[in-house]
């Protein structure tokens, strides 16, 4: 009589007891499994939008690490000798300088206010793919060539191939080819976005050796943290932002929505919690002259709540285990089913990770577990005569 | 030599404002090796003598020894511990583990003692009770005399020192009761087995050594 003899007692009962009834056994493991398969696939299906979202984002808009000007400036200076600083460094696969202007675009007598984002297309190609979303035309090709967004091409209704005229902040113009429309899912960019070449626009703006911002690609978006600090010492800046801080907006509109996700998932996990509950519950209460019969016998009240505690185990660990695998093979089915998204006119879609396997396991099954308490609880505490005879 | 020793034994359950005296001075006693019937009418306090003495309840005063060990005085562990060791139980609902086989029954108290060869003396036990053939079978495959004979191989599993039987044949036809109580007999014949049983009914009362009436929670005469 000893704790090994309680636990091989208590094992041996609860096996017994939940596979006597196999249709009640296979309802709660089916509650179970879809909760836990719920969390995988629902998690993986968020998580891969957001990730695809952050990914497109970065690719259109964002280096991994971005250097802006000082602190009240408007331009970052010596931009010539930075970009040989930055060819020459470790890791730093490229970098691309963008200039912000704004301006006025005339077309067929209408006009818009427009935000000018000059850039060298050789350098923005190896960092961007701004360059590829390119709905209607052709891509930058000359320096009288301009890129206009699909949202000022319908307020003007200029097409490919037209021809527009700028008017700079310093109040010069000049009538450039409409080369391509652009519709690339950053929506400033996409609201009023005119894409040019930078040496042009340097040239009307007066400008020399000036950017608005440097955009720097490394080997891996992990070195991020690291090379702001590298990038701040050796190019003597000191406004660097990592590209999680670019895309902060869209991280907390993915948080948002994840919160209701949880929530969704919260409601069927409880839901599954009480349906383990409630079963073992009422086994509990139809038991009860049964449990008062063990106790009589001889058997501990630890160990009659062990046996009821461990049913509850071998729900959680198979249904568990059920929803893992079902979550798997749902969140892989749904990675090979993309669908279009139209905030950002990309294809995503679920994806699996491991680490969703092992989150759904521990949250489902110590839910499951922590449900099988209280009715185990009730169960250690029967009262012998009380269960025995029915009073 | 006493294998059971009570002194004054009280018990008293309160009904809502009602104080009910179950046991009203219980002094009596039993040997080692006894067969004692234990008679009376309803509410005369039989069961509630035989629920103390068996260590499922305690009494609201007075004293009982057991084998001469005092056992008001243990704490709830060792009750428990002691009831397995040394005391069977029948009762009148037989109170079999219904997920269990006839022999995993049997076995289910000595796997709590921690007994080696449980499932051995499990099968050994139902050949003793005549139910040998049945072993592998689930009480709800079982007739009420199997039932009751598997509950009385489980309650001598342990070789308990005490047998206590609360109306063990109530729910049983005459032929059966019969049979039940030739196996009593035995025991207590051949094995020497300790018997206290409680019942109704005169006839069986009489196949006792000994017979103890309680009237109003006393013992008569």
């Amino acid at each position: 009589m000893g704790l090994r003899s309680d636990i091989r007692t208590a094992f041996f009962f609860a096996r017994k007891d939940t596979s006597k009834n196999k249709r009640v056994f296979a309802l709660i493991i089916i509650a179970i499994a879809f909760a836990t398969a719920n969390i995988i696939i629902i998690n993986g299906f968020m998580d891969g939008f957001s990730n695809s979202l952050m990914d497109v984002t970065l690719d259109i808009s964002s280096g991994h690490v971005n250097i802006y000007p000082k602190e009240n400036e408007r331009y970052i200076e010596g931009l010539g000798i930075k970009e040989l600083k930055l060819s020459r460094m470790e890791n730093v696969i490229a970098h691309s300088p963008r200039l912000y202007s704004s301006g006025t675009l005339s077309f067929n007598g209408k006009t818009k206010t427009v935000k000018i984002v000059a850039l060298d297309p050789e350098k923005e190609r190896d960092v961007t793919t701004i360059l590829g979303k390119i709905i209607e035309g052709g891509t930058l090709k000359r320096e009288n060539e301009i890129l206009i967004s699909y949202r000022i091409a319908e307020d003007l209704g200029a097409n490919a191939g037209g021809e527009a005229t700028l008017v700079f902040e310093n109040g010069k113009s000049k009538t450039y080819r409409i080369k391509g429309i652009t519709r690339t899912g950053v929506m400033d960019i996409d609201a009023s976005g005119v894409i040019m070449y930078m040496g042009e626009v340097n040239r009307i703006l007066g400008l020399s050796g000036k950017a608005s911002i440097i955009m720097v690609k490394i080997s891996g978006r992990e070195l991020a943290e690291e090379y702001r600090n590298i990038l701040k010492k050796e190019l003597e800046v000191t406004k660097v932002k990592v590209w999680r801080e670019e895309i902060e907006g869209i991280v907390g509109s993915m948080n948002t929505i994840k919160k209701m996700t949880d929530t969704v998932i919260a409601v069927g996990l409880f839901a599954a919690a009480v349906s383990v509950g409630v079963i073992i519950y009422v086994n509990v209460i139809y038991k009860r002259r049964q449990i008062g019969m063990m106790k009589a016998i001889g058997m501990k009240g630890s160990v009659i709540f062990t046996v009821y505690l461990m049913e509850a185990l071998f729900f959680a660990i198979i249904g568990v285990a059920s929803g893992d695998a079902l979550g798997y093979m749902g969140t892989k089915y749904l990675e090979t089913k993309p669908f279009y998204c139209p905030i950002i006119k990309e294809y995503i879609s679920a994806k699996f990770y491991t680490y969703l396997l092992y989150d759904a396991s521990i949250v489902s099954g110590a839910v499951v577990v922590l449900a099988g308490m209280y009715p185990a609880l009730i169960a250690g505490r029967t009262n012998i005569i009380k269960a025995i005879w029915g009073t | 030599m006493k294998i059971i020793d009570t002194i004054y034994l009280k018990k008293t359950y309160r009904l809502g404002r009602i104080e009910v005296n179950a046991l009203n001075g219980v002094t009596t006693s039993a040997d080692e090796g006894e067969f004692v019937a234990i008679m009376g009418p309803s509410g005369s306090g039989k069961s509630t003598f035989l629920n103390l003495v068996g260590m499922l309840d305690i009494p609201s005063s007075g004293e009982i020894y057991l084998n001469g060990t005092d056992t008001i005085k243990m704490d709830e562990r060792t009750r428990t511990e002691y009831r397995l060791k040394n005391i069977g139980f029948v009762f009148q609902f037989f109170n079999l583990f219904m997920e269990l086989t006839a022999v995993e029954n049997v076995m289910f108290p000595m796997m709590l003692s921690g007994h080696p060869f449980h499932r051995e003396r499990a099968e050994e036990l139902l050949e003793i009770v005549g139910l040998n053939k049945r072993s592998n079978h689930l009480p709800s495959e079982l007739s009420g005399g199997e039932q009751q004979r598997v509950a009385i191989a489980r309650a001598l599993s342990n070789k308990p020192k005490l047998l206590l039987t609360d109306e063990p044949t109530a729910n049983l036809d005459t032929k059966i009761t019969r049979e039940i109580m030739e196996l009593f007999r035995t025991l207590n014949h051949d094995q020497h087995q300790t018997i206290i049983m409680v019942t109704h009914n005169p006839e069986l009362g009489e196949m006792a050594d000994r017979i103890i009436h309680f009237r109003d929670g006393k013992v008569e005469g």
